[in-house]
């Protein structure tokens, strides 16, 4: 049913000019591409210094707090830019998008990541005359902080594979695999 | 042996029919390498942007640089390392692909721009540095290492 709803909604954005201009025009996707790859180096790259310096290894001899707060506005400029270019390329390729695997699991991580990043912010804040100038943040600081890298690799991980066919629907799948890519059968999406 | 044939050579090795002979092997080596871009991000943005004034003002640009270089490293042993394996998988594509030529020669600038003029520089008390001189040379290193990057994504356009 969900299936069913999520398959419409992508043919609707599929059949507006703006989808098929930019599935059609070849620098214009490119280039959305290519930005949302290489922003990357801000978005990850600014929350990779916060996480490496909850883990105790890079700038311990700043404040953790200074890190998170300095580098915050920077990190999340980047993931807006990532969000807005992320969107354009569904919009460009809304219905394989929908129906794939890997970005479905890459949504699911985003939202694990998201929680995350929300829960350490609050840990953060408690901060404040504790652990703020150890070296070498507490236990738990760190579970997040390497949680946080992990669940960030595996985003980068899946968005990459979203490229490639492997489990597109109309292949050779298991039911398991055309049940989580969300495969609509045909005759059945009317 | 021309050019051409070192890199058939390489694609027809076993380490090219390593990466070619699953498409999975050729992306997951592709994620690493985007990782690590992102960790090359950290590090060149943190100490650019620093050095321009944009980030972390209270902290020493010194310490910054410093520690940023140390991380630069890391990213660059890995991105070389995944990066020659996918060269392997793609060898004799690349060599006729105008995209991987920008991309090395643009690799190869940004190498020796960083060992052979910024970090012998940054090394030195910042403060001793003309300040045109220090951001100067974070914008070019900023541009250096998006037209690496960028070029680099668009080899898997043009091939």
């Amino acid at each position: 049913m969900l299936n069913i709803w999520l398959l419409h909604f992508a043919e609707t954005i599929g059949a507006t000019w703006f989808s098929i201009a930019l599935h059609e025009s070849f620098y214009a996707y490119a280039w959305i591409e290519s930005i949302h790859v290489i922003t990357l180096m801000i978005s990850l790259g600014m929350l990779i210094v916060i996480d490496l310096r909850m883990l105790g290894l890079w700038l311990t001899n700043v404040p953790a707090s200074t890190i998170a707060q300095r580098l915050d506005r920077p990190m999340l400029i980047g993931f807006s830019i990532m969000v807005v270019s992320g969107v354009l390329l569904y919009v460009g390729i809304p219905i394989r998008t929908t129906q794939s695997l890997w970005f479905r699991i890459k949504v699911i991580l985003l939202v694990a990541a998201f929680i995350n990043a929300w829960l350490f912010r609050r840990h953060m804040q408690g901060s404040a005359g504790t652990w703020d100038v150890a070296a070498v943040p507490p236990r738990r600081t760190r579970i997040a902080a390497a949680l946080s890298l992990t669940l960030w690799a595996m985003v980068v991980m899946c968005g990459r594979f979203i490229a490639y066919d492997w489990y597109d629907c109309g292949q050779d799948n298991t039911a398991f695999i055309d049940w989580a890519a969300g495969c609509v059968a045909e005759g059945e999406a009317q | 042996m021309s050019l051409l044939h070192y890199f058939e050579a390489l694609e027809a090795s076993p380490i090219g029919v390593f990466v070619k002979d699953q498409a999975a092997t050729f992306a997951i080596i592709e994620a690493v390498h985007l990782m690590a871009l992102a960790l090359l991000g950290a590090a060149v943005l943190s100490a650019d942007l620093r050095l321009l004034n944009v980030l972390l003002r209270d902290v020493p640009s010194n310490t910054v640089t410093d520690q940023a270089h140390r991380w630069f490293k890391v990213a660059l042993i890995v991105l070389l390392i995944t990066g020659f394996f996918m060269l392997a998988g793609v060898a004799t594509k690349c060599y006729h692909n105008p995209f991987y030529w920008a991309k090395m020669i643009a690799l190869g600038t940004g190498i020796v721009f960083v060992f052979a003029i910024r970090a012998p520089l940054l090394r030195k008390d910042h403060a001793q540095i003309h300040p045109v001189t220090l951001k100067l040379m974070a914008l070019a290193s900023m541009a250096i290492w998006f037209v690496v990057a960028s070029s680099g994504r668009w080899i898997g356009f043009s091939g």
